[in-house]
């Protein structure tokens, strides 16, 4: 008899979407700026996509985490105290220093998607946007890069510090889990966009799809060794839907096969550039497999 | 002063008194019924019971501040046994989980040591939940926030002992000082050893910081029901956020490599055109 850690209760179409799609919307966030801190003109296109993905997809995700309270008319809580006013930051808490994390990150992305309005004439009319184009756009998006690599981990974090034995099992791996996932997944998003938008053959996918390649690779090295660590506690993993959603879901449809046919294509095609359709369908499955990924990791952890 | 409660599961009979009075005290909504009248069977059918002995809440809960074990304990052909009860309660911990893990501030500390939830702060996020190894924390779907004992906060606050300490029949559970209570209790436990107790022990001066509700146990902690080894998750943080950070580096990395390399690269061809 050993005393049972109650369950938080998180729903995953609340809590396990918004770890999905902030982790999305994160990784789309630093790959945009990570391609163009390290990749120059050359990857501008693959940036600007990230940063039109970022802003729309972190906008939905205040009403999933708003949804899960218990008393959602209090969720200013979280960044004021409810009895001083003041702004209020528990360093302790990533449920806390996560949400100053979103709006930061909220932000960020705000400023980006303007910037792309302004620098692609969209906004040329609006009077502010000869002043904002002065406002250097690096700046904003290494603070948001941080702040979003930080969105997209540290809600693996919130899991493994818990007392609940499958989250205090996989400790401390989740949330660099979740980092690689957020690349993946943003890696995916922004694939999508360009193949909608008939940008297979831009100047900057190969070394785009070489930075997929590693996260992927990343992602798979760290859910394995998450599992290995956890030895008997990952039960909930191995049994029943969970496990299908995990291997088969996250695992092998949204990580393992993506990889392999991605690789396996650059290499036999004429082309370097897979074709448009299996471009689409792969980017389909590394998303599904994100948003799987997520849910059996909550899921899991609250399994009675 | 810190104030605590000791409980002395040597003397406790399991009455339930405990329960019963912290239910009145603090307007808790009672436990379902029992019996429950089956239509199909045109008779009442049992409903409700746990089948662990005479627990008849199985847990700590949102409206369970208190719960009363009951550990039986019988040789093979039970020519032996002894049965053994424990009222177990939020153990007020001084390196508190769930105080930890509050990202509004709605559970806080009071001036008498005991942990407190702030009902008109708390927003439901149920992260304190998790957060408590032992298990003591629940979310009411009534209020939409967590609640779990006080300490009776406003009795204590107000010169009073708690009310299960009030109405415990057999002293099994005393309110006071922490400090006070802990030598009663160094006390009690030699006088069970010297009568040949030797399993006895305290259970809650090293865990958790310190628990301000200790423990008198006949036998190992584990048999009633409480954590050996606890570990408050906040320990964990550091080493858990480094982890994050050194992915988010690898990625960094990976990013430099992948972007950079390619488009040097590509230019060396370029030129050699």
């Amino acid at each position: 008899m050993s005393p049972e850690v109650h369950v938080p209760g998180w729903e995953w179409y609340y809590v396990a979407m918004y770890f999905f799609i902030g982790g999305v919307s994160a990784g789309a966030y630093f790959i945009g700026t990570l391609a163009e801190l390290f990749g120059g003109e050359r990857h501008r296109e693959i940036s600007r996509t990230g940063f039109y993905i970022a802003f729309p997809l972190i906008l939905l995700t205040p009403p999933l985490l708003i949804a899960d309270l218990g008393r959602p008319a209090r969720f200013w809580h979280l960044l004021f105290h409810a009895k001083s006013g003041f702004p209020y930051i528990n360093l302790q808490s990533p449920l806390s220093v996560g949400s100053w994390a979103l709006l930061l990150f909220g932000g960020m992305a705000f400023l980006s998607f303007l910037d792309n309005l302004v620098s692609e004439g969209k906004l040329q009319s609006a009077p502010f946007a000869k002043a904002y184009s002065r406002i250097p756009r690096k700046w904003y998006a290494v603070v948001g890069s941080i702040a979003g690599f930080f969105v997209a981990g540290y809600t693996g974090v919130i899991l493994n510090v818990t007392a609940r034995p499958f989250w205090a099992a996989t400790d401390p791996l989740v949330g660099a889990l979740f980092v690689a996932s957020g690349a993946s997944t943003g890696a995916a998003a922004i694939y999508l966009v360009m193949t909608w938008r008939k940008q297979l053959a831009d100047p900057g996918l190969p070394g785009f799809d070489l930075f997929d390649r590693l996260a992927k690779l990343l992602e798979l090295f760290l859910a394995v060794a998450m599992v290995v660590l956890a030895g008997k506690y990952a039960a909930p993993l191995m049994k029943g839907f969970t496990a299908v959603m995990f291997w088969g879901g996250a695992v092998l449809l949204g990580t393992l096969l993506p990889l392999v046919a991605g690789w396996y294509v650059t290499r036999t095609a004429e082309s370097r550039i897979p074709a448009e359709r299996l471009a689409a369908v792969l980017a389909i499955l590394v998303l599904v497999g994100g948003a799987l990924l997520r849910i059996s990791m909550v899921h899991a952890g609250q399994v009675q | 002063m810190p104030k605590g409660m000791f409980v002395d599961t040597s003397i406790c009979t399991g009455c339930k008194a405990c329960q019963v009075a912290c239910k009145e005290w603090n307007a808790l909504p009672h436990e379902p019924g029992h019996f429950r009248f089956d239509p199909v069977e045109k008779r009442p059918v049992a409903v409700n019971f746990t089948g662990d002995s005479y627990d008849n809440t199985g847990a700590l809960g949102a409206t369970d501040w208190r719960h009363v074990r009951f550990i039986e304990q019988f040789s093979e052909d039970r020519s032996l046994g002894r049965w053994l009860f424990s009222s177990d309660s939020c153990k007020h911990c001084n390196d508190a989980g769930c105080l930890n893990a509050c990202p509004t501030g709605a559970i806080v500390r009071t001036d008498l040591g005991n942990v407190f939830i702030r009902q008109e702060v708390c927003i439901g996020c149920k992260y304190c939940i998790p957060s408590c190894p032992y298990g003591v924390i629940s979310l009411s779907e009534v209020t939409g926030t967590v609640h779990k004992c006080t300490l009776c906060n406003d009795r204590i606050h107000n010169g009073l002992g708690t009310a299960c300490a009030k109405a415990c029949p057999t002293g099994s559970i005393s309110y006071g000082e922490v400090a006070e209570l802990r030598s009663a209790a160094d006390k009690r436990l030699a006088q069970l050893k010297g009568l040949g107790y030797g399993e006895a022990n305290i259970y809650g001066y090293k865990e958790a910081g310190g628990l301000n509700v200790f423990y008198l146990f006949l036998d190992r902690p584990q048999v009633y029901g409480q954590l050996e080894a606890v570990v408050v998750p906040q320990k964990r943080l550091p080493v858990s956020s480094a982890v994050t950070i050194a992915g988010a580096l690898a990625l960094g990395g990976a990013a430099l490599v992948s972007f950079r390399e390619r488009g040097s690269m590509e230019k060396d061809e370029e030129v050699e055109k």
